[in-house]
């Protein structure tokens, strides 16, 4: 480098910028700056906008590779990478959310349908006919002496039956209805909850809204400040010429003709 | 071979997301990113054996990176763009970012990341990686004339012409700090 820093040195200015620079370099360039007000504001506008440049970032994905290397009798034995599957970067409760709505809308298609009884938990599926519709079904008329010894026994048999599910759906029924007032309460508490966290995101959103139609509002103004002020500045420096004209003119008409 | 793997696949866990941004930030397409730096990771393993510590690791992988970048460019036969979600949930980045940040200081984050994205696409391929190198890498002018294979003057040329754009580019927009001031 030359004992002075000149203006156009560009790359100093940009090794004075990014520090990488020797001390004596550096010395020049400080002692310019100290004298140039272009050089010293141009430095100042560069490192400012170096600062702002850390803005930028990328998505913050999830990329999770991984080198696997294939069996040596495989088809393709050449290693390949692996990525994370699209859906870890879906949160883990919409991904719970998902799987639980897909297990609903099984549960329904397939008809599953789980009971108890003495011999224990009962899981059916498919489409079958209604409960009441079998048990009415069950005692057919027969034909037939044989059969005239069973039909008293079935009759009691369906007669027990009814009883064990009248009984059952009135025990449901009671149990439904005393746990009704908690579950009404938790119920009630659940949506109150939903309802304050819906306010406060809607309050939150507008707040964003109005933040974000503020700062367009405000860049929209600099930018227009920024245009009136060069036409302004152009408008003077217009006006300067044309006083300069005038006063030439005033000058030559005030001259004596020779 | 197993343990070749293994080895690897821990350096592939350090630098995954370095190569990722890097390429991101050159081609600006992320889905085109995640490929590029996947593809970094197989060439390297397959050039591994090749690779004999003359340069650092992460240079190497810097190299391969921008090659592809190169070749991305070149094959799409467009200059680089930058996809910016236009959606941003500033109410998740919020609540990811903890009460420092408030929702002002996202949307003018966002706001700033947006207007440098778009200067960004200004630049040619070489002054917008020389600026990455530089701004998000850390890298030495010798580091990235190394990776660019030019002058070390010619990569400070391409800083000083890249930052000058940006520069206007932000004044285009009304950020009048970049008008004047002074080094800190």
């Amino acid at each position: 480098m030359n004992d002075t820093f000149t203006c156009d040195d560009k790359a100093t200015l940009v090794a004075y910028l990014y520090n990488e620079i020797d001390a004596p370099d550096r010395l020049r360039v400080d002692e310019h700056l100290r004298q140039c007000v272009a050089c010293a504001a141009e430095v100042g506008a560069l490192a400012n906008l170096r600062t702002e440049l850390a803005a930028w970032a990328p998505p913050d994905a999830q990329l999770g590779f991984t080198l696997v290397q294939r069996a040596a009798g495989a088809p393709s034995a050449a290693p390949a990478i692996s990525r994370a599957p699209w859906w870890s970067s879906v949160p883990v409760w919409a991904q719970a959310v998902a799987a639980v709505l897909v297990l609903a809308v099984s549960a329904a298609i397939a008809n599953v349908q789980v009971k108890s009884g003495p011999d224990g938990f009962v899981v059916s599926t498919g489409w079958m006919t209604p409960a009441g519709a079998a048990v009415s079904a069950a005692p057919a008329p027969v034909a037939g002496a044989a059969d005239e010894q069973w039909r008293p026994a079935l009759i009691a048999l369906e007669q027990q039956l009814r009883d064990e599910i009248r009984a059952t759906r009135e025990t449901g029924t009671v149990r439904a209805a005393s746990r009704s007032p908690e579950a009404d309460e938790a119920m009630v508490r659940r949506v109150a909850q939903l309802l304050d966290a819906s306010e406060s995101r809607q309050k939150r959103e507008l707040a964003l809204r109005v933040t974000q139609l503020t700062r367009d509002m405000d860049i929209q103004r600099r930018a227009d400040l920024l245009r009136v002020e060069q036409a302004i500045g152009h408008t003077s420096v217009e006006m300067a010429r044309q006083q300069q004209r005038l006063n030439y003119v005033i000058r030559a008409s005030t001259t004596p003709q020779q | 071979m197993a343990g070749d793997t293994d080895s690897f696949n821990q350096l592939v866990l350090r630098w995954e997301r370095p190569i990722y941004a890097l390429a991101y930030r050159v081609i600006g397409r992320d889905e085109d990113a995640r490929d590029v730096a996947q593809e970094t990771f197989l060439r390297a393993f397959r050039a591994l054996p090749g690779f004999k510590g003359q340069a650092k690791f992460s240079s190497w992988l810097y190299r391969i990176a921008l090659n592809l970048c190169r070749d991305w460019i070149r094959r799409k036969k467009r200059t680089p763009v930058v996809d910016m979600p236009e959606d941003v949930d500033f109410i998740e980045m919020a609540a990811d970012q903890g009460p420092v940040e408030s929702i002002e200081d996202l949307v003018a984050r966002n706001e700033m990341s947006r207007i440098v994205a778009e200067g960004m696409k200004l630049l040619p391929e070489e002054q917008r990686a020389a600026i990455v190198l530089k701004e998000y890498h850390g890298l030495t002018f010798q580091e990235i004339a190394d990776l660019q294979g030019c002058p070390l003057s010619t990569v400070k040329t391409r800083l000083y012409q890249g930052l000058s754009v940006l520069r206007k580019h932000m004044e285009s927009r009304g950020m009048t700090s970049f008008a004047s001031g002074r080094a800190s």
